[in-house]
């Protein structure tokens, strides 16, 4: 018996892949499956949001542009609320609000149900979910990370100072240069933390749709449909959940640096009766 | 080792570390899930922290993702 792609795999249990197949290659370099649909995806993305800023108005018209607006106000309040300095804060909404859509919309688009068994090329998947792979999840998150420390190095006022903080200003005390040495480290297993995050969940999420799409066998788009639904919370969670650790990584450096512009004034700059918090205010 | 012959380890070891490593995230979880509800109880305006709570969630999560994922060197 076979429906097409819906029972395909029944006799042979359920069709799951770790990594992305190869498709095809060009000029030596070889195309996977989960980059070919990065690619259309991102095109998608791009035309969809070019669209939309094209036809934004004051008055929301409904649709897909306010459920944009919504997203991007939602973001926009989460990164301000996360700076202390409301202008440093705006420089970097775009950045956060850019990264939130990208990883939303891959992570949907990975949900199609063309995407993965239901188009092959010589028995592979042709299209994978971008974010379903270990590649994609690490690139998104070491080019966020570079942003971030690139960020944090330039608010803190170069490297010097921003290493400084780890060693909490003094690396000759042995206990400050072991703490510091500790921390450097912990910092870099954010990239891992990141992309880990993102990979194993979108990917848990294919494999448990695919174990209900092989037991629903002929009801596989019944069995499957719960957990396609429970996905898209995922995803969207997903993306907000990355976003929001990569804000809270460069607020910490840039609150700190913040609040040490406010050290060179003098107890006498500030009357006694203010308290820290009116006083950034008066000052800022 | 006969054992090693007779029985497939290989499955047992894959269900105890998919066990083992649930458990835990499992457990901290509710614990935060039910921290969260009750201090929302004891005071209202505590529900706006659900995005900090998330974010352990998430945070809690990766452990448990960590060994699903590590089930696949297992062989």
């Amino acid at each position: 018996m076979n429906l097409g792609f819906l029972v395909n795999f029944a006799d042979t249990g359920p069709s799951v892949h770790i990594a992305p197949a190869h498709v095809l290659t060009i000029g030596g370099l070889t195309i996977t499956n989960s980059i070919l649909y990065g690619w259309i995806s991102a095109l998608v993305i791009i035309a969809l949001f070019i669209w939309t800023a094209r036809h934004i108005t004051i008055k929301p018209k409904g649709g897909f542009i306010q459920i944009v607006e919504v997203g991007a106000d939602f973001i926009t309040n989460m990164v301000m609320g996360a700076f202390d300095d409301k202008q440093r804060a705006r420089k970097y909404v775009p950045f956060f609000v850019t990264l939130f859509f990208f990883i939303l919309f891959n992570n949907w688009l990975g949900l199609l149900p063309f995407v993965g068994d239901g188009l092959q090329s010589s028995h592979l998947p042709l299209f994978r979910p971008f974010t379903g792979d270990l590649n994609a999840t690490l690139a998104i998150g070491v080019v966020t990370m570079i942003v971030v420390y690139v960020a944090s190095i330039r608010e803190s006022g170069g490297l010097r100072k921003y290493l400084g903080h780890f060693f909490m200003g003094s690396p000759f005390n042995p206990l400050y240069l072991l703490i510091g040495l500790l921390e450097m480290f912990t910092d870099l297993t954010r990239v891992l933390s990141l992309s880990l995050r993102l990979f194993l969940n979108i990917m848990i999420g294919e494999i448990v749709i695919a174990v209900f799409s092989f037991l629903g066998h002929i009801l596989a788009p019944l069995s499957a449909l719960p957990f396609t639904l429970l996905e898209m919370l995922v995803a969207a969670l997903q993306a907000y959940i990355f976003t929001i650790l990569a804000t809270m990584y460069l607020a910490i450096v840039v609150n700190h640096a913040s609040e040490h512009q406010l050290e060179h004034l003098t107890e006498d700059d500030v009357p006694e009766t203010i308290d820290s918090r009116t006083s950034r205010k008066v000052i800022g | 080792m006969i054992i090693a012959e007779t029985v497939n380890t290989v499955v047992i070891a894959k269900g105890l570390m998919i066990g083992g490593g649930f458990i835990g995230p499992a457990i901290g979880i509710g614990i935060i899930g039910g921290n969260y509800l009750s201090a929302v109880g004891r005071n209202p305006e505590a529900s706006k922290f659900l995005g900090q709570a998330l974010i352990f969630v998430a945070i809690v999560e990766l452990f448990g993702l960590l060994a699903f994922a590590s089930t696949f060197i297992v062989k």
